[in-house]
């Protein structure tokens, strides 16, 4: 009696050499910590034949100068998610610092107007706004007990509204122009042939890289991170590092507001209303764990590449709105259900 | 992590491939083709005035044999400066920009500028600055002038005397500043019959309408000449005057001389039921019309004035039918209507 091919046995477990090679490559860039990296550099790959010019040195280069702003303030967020917090106020800061900063060097009536310390006092101007309200944060999260989204969420509802209000007492436009040339320059200029603003985010990286790997404050975030109780227990002064943690993440996005102002040449109380969510998705990307005692600056770093490379390749397309939301969204699905998997992997393996 | 070598199940792999698979195909569907290409910058969609102005933007462009890039900035200014880099990059022929900003758009201008690709503002014109643009805007303040003169006419037809409010719009939008000069300026040559008592500052915002008229027409309940500077506030309107006992058609007891502007479905639906009398109307076809034109000028090598005004007209109870096709709302009612 023959034998049905439907029952004919098969050794599942006998693979070809190559798909087992293929396979374990799979596995090592999915278990990299820099996997973002990777699946930036496969989208770029997918999108460079449907929009070459997404490949030229011009658009390399507006990716890079695009991606720094967003840089900054997502660095300073990372600080702030290592410690299980969160910061949604970033936004209000950027707003209301671009406004603070611009009436005191406008040439249309600012404080300083014509003064040659306009611009280092108005510098000073937007890092005290960051420095003041990320420690004001930092001070109810830790003095009053309040969970950082409810305070972050209600300070950036306020400065929202707090800088339209500013702004009309300063201008009587919907924005403050007339900003020195030299200070413009900050987010649009450039240093021998590159831009000034890539100086500006490179010393901050490196600060921000420095601090959390080489210096106790580092370790003590990721100790308050991982368990704030048992980091008190341990001698860590864990009220302490948190605030400093919300003041650098208002240092940060203070630092995102100079650029982005000198960038569009104006100070307007609605700039960087929209890039919450660009934020703290390129942060969660990246790698860095919403519930804390995890991350670092390089991920943070390819978060922020990832989302901006995707943005570049949308605006390239030129596409409608719906397309971008899609397109947007189902990558971002991608790259978390990828990170969920290498989690799933990961702790398969460990167990 | 050392000592053990995870796997990847079959499953995981093929749900993997098939997300990859899926994201990488979406971008493929939208990818533009070859031609004479104009880009499309938007800040929103958010009210019909500029749902439709797109829609129209895109039949003419069709007409014309020209393609269309769109973007959508979302009130973000740096987005959309960034929008505008990527056009220039696409090597786009035009670049159409509705900003959100009169002065953070500057930048984006110069940047157009060093490319040797022609701008064009929509509906809004950008602060002064060196750098070289058209803008196309509806001359909102003789077109208001118009509107409340067609009320006035009313009023002395009617007689009596007036106790007026207007509605007006965020301040720092040109477009709000010019609509309330057009109001007072007519007003001001009839204070013999028409005492303002009402200044209600909106910000655009209906809630503020709704609560700023609601408040006026409490402390005046006399109100009788009722002015908006924009008509997608009509439907607060109507809730605060029907509260007040006032929504009346033309002709009934009480009725509020009212007047709007824009042209909305809303505004020619309450034309046609017999509650608004006038209506300033932004002329959107002949707008869209200039601002092609416009591209086509600069792109012969003609240097069009920065500014270009879009008449506008103003429809009434007494020339409704006949002006109705010009009016962009209609279409928009047209089409609802089935």
């Amino acid at each position: 009696m023959p034998i049905d091919a439907a029952e004919t046995p098969v050794d599942t477990k006998v693979e070809i050499p190559k798909v087992r090679a293929f396979r374990r490559l799979l596995e090592r860039l999915i278990l990299s910590e820099y996997l973002v990296f990777y699946i930036t550099g496969v989208y770029f790959l997918i999108v460079w034949p449907i929009v070459p010019e997404i490949a030229s040195f011009s658009s390399l280069r507006n990716i890079l100068t695009d991606m720094l702003p967003l840089l900054v303030v997502a660095i300073g967020q990372t600080f702030v998610l290592i410690v299980a917090g969160i910061d949604l106020s970033v936004t209000g800061v950027i707003a209301m610092a671009s406004v603070v900063g611009a009436s005191i060097m406008t040439s249309d009536g600012g404080y300083l107007q014509g003064s040659a310390l306009a611009i280092p006092v108005g510098i000073i101007a937007f890092l005290v706004v960051g420095g003041l309200i990320g420690g004001f944060n930092g001070w109810c999260v830790t003095r009053l007990n309040m969970p950082p989204i409810i305070v972050t969420l209600t300070g950036m509802m306020f400065l929202g509204g707090a800088a339209i209000w500013f702004t009309k007492a300063h201008s009587p436009t919907s924005s403050i122009a007339g900003l020195p040339r030299a200070f413009v320059a900050i987010g649009g200029g450039t240093f021998a042939g590159v831009p000034i603003a890539l100086f500006v985010a490179i010393a901050v990286v490196v600060v921000a890289h420095f601090l959390l790997s080489q210096t106790v404050f580092g370790r003590w975030l990721y100790a308050i991170g991982i368990n704030p109780k048992a980091a008190k227990v341990s001698g860590v002064p864990v009220d302490k590092a948190i605030l400093w943690a919300f003041v650098i993440s208002g240092v940060c996005a203070a630092i995102t507001s100079m650029l982005l102002t000198g960038r569009l040449e104006t100070g307007t109380p609605v700039l960087g209303q929209r890039i919450l969510l660009d934020i703290i998705a390129a942060v969660v990307i990246g790698g860095t764990s919403l519930a804390g005692g995890k991350g670092k600056i390089i991920w943070t770093v390819g978060g922020v590449l990832f989302l901006v490379t995707i943005d570049a390749s949308l605006k390239l397309l030129g596409s409608s709105l719906f397309i971008v939301f899609a397109v947007k969204g189902g990558v971002i699905l991608l790259a978390v259900g990828l990170d969920a998997m290498r989690q799933r992997i990961l702790a398969r393996g460990s167990g | 992590m050392s000592g053990f070598t995870p796997r990847i199940t079959r499953r995981a792999f093929t749900i993997g491939s098939l997300l990859a698979a899926g994201t990488a195909g979406l971008p493929i569907m939208v990818k533009a083709q070859e031609g004479k290409t104009v880009a499309l910058l938007f800040d929103s969609l958010v009210s019909p005035f500029w749902v439709t102005g797109i829609e129209i933007m895109r039949e003419e462009a069709a007409k014309r044999g020209w393609e269309t890039l769109e973007a959508i900035s979302n009130f973000d200014d740096n987005r959309q400066f960034e929008q505008v880099r990527a056009m220039i990059e696409r090597e786009v022929d035009g670049i159409l920009i509705i900003q959100t900003d009169a002065n953070a758009v500057i930048p984006a201008i110069r940047e157009a500028n060093a490319a040797g690709i022609p701008m064009v503002h929509f509906n809004r014109p950008p602060a002064e600055s060196d750098a070289y643009s058209v803008a196309i805007q509806a001359d909102n303040r003789a077109i208001m002038r118009e509107t409340v003169q067609f009320l006035v006419d009313e009023a002395k037809r009617i007689g009596g005397t007036y106790k007026a409010a207007i509605l007006i719009g965020d301040l720092g939008d040109v477009n709000a500043i010019q609509r309330r000069d057009g109001f007072f300026d007519i007003v001001d040559q009839n204070k013999d019959i028409i005492e303002v008592v009402s200044r209600i500052s909106t910000e655009w915002n209906a809630d503020k309408a709704f609560a700023g008229l609601t408040n006026a027409l409490q402390a005046n309940p006399d109100i009788n000449f009722l002015v908006t500077s924009s008509d997608f506030l009509h439907p607060q309107i109507e809730q605060a005057l029907k509260i007040a006992g006032k929504w009346n058609k033309r002709g009934e007891e009480g009725h509020v001389l009212f007047a709007g502007f824009d042209g909305d479905e809303g505004a020619y639906q309450r034309l046609l039921d017999g509650f608004l009398d006038a209506c300033g109307v932004q002329n959107l076809f002949l707008e869209v019309d200039m601002a092609f034109g416009a591209f086509t000028d600069l792109w012969a090598g003609e240097k069009p004035e920065k500014l270009l005004l879009d008449p506008g007209f103003v429809i009434t109870q007494d020339n409704l039918e006949e002006t109705r096709d010009a009016m962009w709302g209609f279409s928009v009612w047209k089409n609802q209507q089935g």
